[in-house]
């Protein structure tokens, strides 16, 4: 094994990899670099364990039981959560990649052999992932040297290392098996296969953005010291099973579990190297959707109110979402939402009685601005470099604009319905509070969907990379919060209903303000399109 | 097709400076220069996707930067190394443009089975794009660029790619849009299409237009009568001496 080449290559994949995710080159370039890294994630467990320590220092008596319970917890399960944490980014990451950037990867063209690639991938996502492991350790660093078990956090820290490495071998392992599954399973499913990786990918996100609300991620860590001891034949549970039976068993079985450890690490290490083998280069595989004969069934197809045109553009648009896996996340947002409201408005061990309609309107405005928003802002970044097609076709920006708008009127008012039909058996709403929710819900639907594209042609970003944004930094933090302010504005007369008084209903002020809105931000979005449309920018 | 004193600049870079030309109806002309001497950004400022900092261009007696929308719906264009949407079938790319061509259905219906008979795709029309070869993708990128029977070819590189078969049904293509009085702007890289299928010839380099005319025509500007356009090209832009880097590549 060539192990310059190893380290020179893991060297390159997490430059590659940050740039994916952070567009300045100079954080890339200094990220790029592993002493670097570990130099941050030094200062990370330093500056989180001094913090930490000072606030235990300073807990009242009564509260220290508990510190102590959770330092205990926190120790063991670390290494767990470490390999369990760098899956799941593992997964993410895989799923919001183009599939062609993969194949094409200058890598896969270079004289190195699978176990040398395994490696140095495998130490990239350690380097890239360690600041999970740093943040972590940081955490426990504070309550670990008050309660005095510097032994204890020097072996999470080992086993925590091995458990990063574990983990990121998962995720080579993972990427391997996923690309020869999914060239066999798509070479044979055709439409219904792009469906199944579409649900597969939304509930993938669900679950992801679920673990990291602080409640599943509590609740987690205590059932898994509960039951640590209990699941010994799972390997991921042997590293945190040394740090478990260091203080409770004889030496020699913390010896035992690290030794398993560490030979569980090797394995999944061979496993991965083996599999690579086997699929190196994932291979673009085509996905048939019919057999028939071409028959120009759709031509000439217009949705209500648009030209032939603009609805092509929409059923683009609309293949575009629902069959490149980069995109699934956007269409995942409505679930994740409708998770999180759930789970606000039902936690866990709670009761649903007694949620009133006001207090359901937060709830029910910023999943829709947010999803709207969203989704209308990136519609123009997400053509890509394909976006000459539009340039080069007798468009003007009135056309463009509606159809970028519609398609997210149709989606949000799909989502707007859903959420209002959950809220309704929710608060057990009256017809009219229920008739007043849609038309918010619609109105808001409407603003946020020319807003939107103002956003999206005001800063786009075609750049396609691991988790394109679509929206340059810029857009992506101002087209959200402006979006937020609509929605809150516009939902301010129901909302201040019982403060304000007024004689005409809250609901026709709504309509007002929404229409005045709407017709701003359209002239707005034709404006930018204008612009936009008078030169190519890529 | 009248090209007046455009010129064109990215920052501090001069992408196209001074360039005037005209096209006949029914002329093929062919737009020759090393890499990055400016012949796409001018195709682009032709198509109206690029606006010219300074002069005008006038298409079928329309201004390009005063009605881009009506330049696009008659001009046919291909890019050089043509993007598309990944996700679409063959199919489904080529009834979007139809789309947005406004092509009549029957008449779709007619042309599209006949690109893809013609162009060797039949059969594989209903896959995604994603899993067509390069060359597969360029001959759906110029399939869409003749779907609407365009009165105006601008192509840029439109044979990177393509296998002899098809190169061939391409270049007899442009035959028949010649005979039909379209006027076609084509650039390329293999100097012997360019003296096959062009009528005159423009030489670019460093953004300015340093020589034009028919191949023979600049033979004689290039003061050498019995030269290949590959010799009058290389001495043109100042890349004949290759001896050396040929040399040291060869090392």
């Amino acid at each position: 094994m060539k192990l310059n080449a190893v380290w020179s290559l893991a060297k390159v994949l997490t430059k590659s990899q940050l740039r994916g995710y952070q567009r300045s080159k100079l954080l890339a370039k200094l990220f790029g670099n592993p002493s670097v890294i570990a130099i941050v994630d030094v200062l990370l467990v330093g500056i989180l364990g001094t913090i930490g320590y000072y606030l235990v220092s300073n807990l009242p008596q009564d509260l220290l039981t508990t510190a102590a319970r959770l330092e205990a917890e926190m120790l063991i399960g670390i290494p767990t959560i470490t390999t369990f944490m760098i899956v799941l980014f593992g997964i993410l990451s895989e799923l919001s990649q183009p599939i062609q950037s993969t194949s094409a990867d200058l890598v896969n063209w270079l004289p190195i052999t699978p176990s040398e690639y395994v490696l140095g991938s495998t130490l990239s996502l350690s380097y890239t992932y360690s600041f999970l492991l740093a943040f972590f350790l940081g955490v426990a660093l504070g309550p670990a040297l008050y309660f005095d078990h510097v032994l204890i956090l020097a072996a999470t820290t080992i086993m925590g290392a091995i458990s990063l490495f574990i983990g990121s071998s998962a995720v080579e392992l993972i990427r391997a098996v996923t690309n020869r599954i999914s060239s066999s399973f798509y070479r044979k499913s055709g439409r219904s296969g792009i469906f199944a990786r579409l649900s597969l990918t939304i509930i993938a996100l669900v679950i992801f953005q679920l673990l990291f609300s602080g409640r599943v991620v509590a609740s987690l860590l205590d059932h898994l010291t509960q039951t640590v001891v209990t699941v010994w034949y799972v390997p991921v549970m042997w590293p945190s099973l040394v740090v478990q039976t260091l203080s409770t068993a004889a030496n020699s079985v913390p010896l035992v579990f690290a030794l398993l450890s560490l030979g569980f690490m090797l394995t999944v290490f061979a496993l991965a190297v083996g599999t690579r083998r086997a699929y190196w280069v994932p291979i673009p595989v085509s996905i048939r959707l019919s057999t028939q004969p071409y028959h120009a069934s759709f031509s000439g197809f217009r949705l209500p109110g648009l030209g032939i045109a603009e609805s092509a553009i929409i059923r683009k648009d609309f293949h575009s979402l629902t069959r490149r896996r980069e995109m699934a996340r956007f269409l995942a947002i409505p679930f994740v939402l409708a998770a999180s409201l759930w789970i606000s408005l039902y936690p866990f061990g709670g009761s649903s009685e007694g949620v009133g309609l006001a207090e359901t309107i937060p709830l029910y405005v910023i999943p829709i601005a947010i999803f709207c928003e969203v989704l209308s802002m990136t519609s123009i970044g997400q053509e890509g470099a394909a976006i000459w097609n539009l340039y080069a076709a007798p468009l003007d920006a009135r056309k463009l604009v509606r159809a970028k708008m519609y398609l997210t009127f149709i989606l949000g008012s799909l989502f707007t319905c859903g959420l209002l039909l959950a809220i309704t058996f929710l608060s057990k709403s009256g017809i009219a509070e229920i008739g007043s929710l849609l038309l918010l819900g619609l109105i808001i639907v409407i603003e946020e969907s020319a807003l939107g594209v103002y956003v999206a042609g005001r800063f786009p970003d075609f750049r396609e990379t691991v988790r394109s944004r679509y929206v340059s930094v810029s857009g992506s933090l101002l087209g959200p919060f402006l979006g937020l302010v609509v929605a809150l504005l516009t939902a301010s007369p129901i909302l201040l209903a019982d403060t304000l008084q007024t004689v005409i209903p809250p609901i026709l002020i709504v309509v007002l303000i929404g229409l005045l809105i709407s017709a701003a931000l359209w002239k707005l979005a034709i404006r930018q399109a204008e612009s936009l449309l008078t030169e190519i920018q890529v | 097709m009248d090209v007046n004193h455009v010129s064109k600049s990215f920052g501090n870079r001069h992408a196209i400076t001074n360039v005037t030309f005209s096209v006949r109806g029914g002329e093929v002309l062919g737009l020759l220069g090393p890499n990055g001497s400016g012949k796409s950004t001018l195709m682009k400022t032709i198509v109206g996707i690029i606006k010219p900092d300074t002069g005008s261009i006038q298409v079928l007696g329309t201004d390009v930067t005063s009605d881009p929308v009506a330049i696009k719906a008659i001009i046919g264009y291909v890019p050089e190394s043509p993007r598309l949407y990944e996700f679409l079938s063959g199919v489904e790319y080529l009834d979007f443009v139809a789309d947005i061509h406004m092509v009549a259905k029957e008449e779709r219906q007619e042309r599209i089975v006949e690109f893809f008979k013609a162009l060797d795709l039949e059969g594989r029309e209903n896959e995604l794009i994603h899993g067509y070869s390069q060359g597969m993708k360029q001959k759906l990128a110029i399939a869409a660029a003749l779907l609407h029977h365009p009165r105006v070819l601008i192509l840029d590189e439109p044979l990177n790619g393509l296998d002899p078969r098809s190169a061939r049904i391409v270049k007899d293509v442009l035959h028949k849009f010649r005979d039909n009085g379209v006027p076609t702007i084509f650039s390329t890289h293999v100097l012997e299409i360019a003296d096959a299928i062009c009528d005159r010839i423009i030489i670019m380099d460093s953004g300015q237009i340093i020589a034009q005319g028919t191949t023979q025509e600049l033979k004689t500007k290039a003061g050498s009568a019995g030269s290949t356009l590959e010799e009058i090209f290389l001495k043109l832009t100042g890349t004949s001496d290759t001896r050396d880097i040929v040399e040291a590549l060869g090392r």
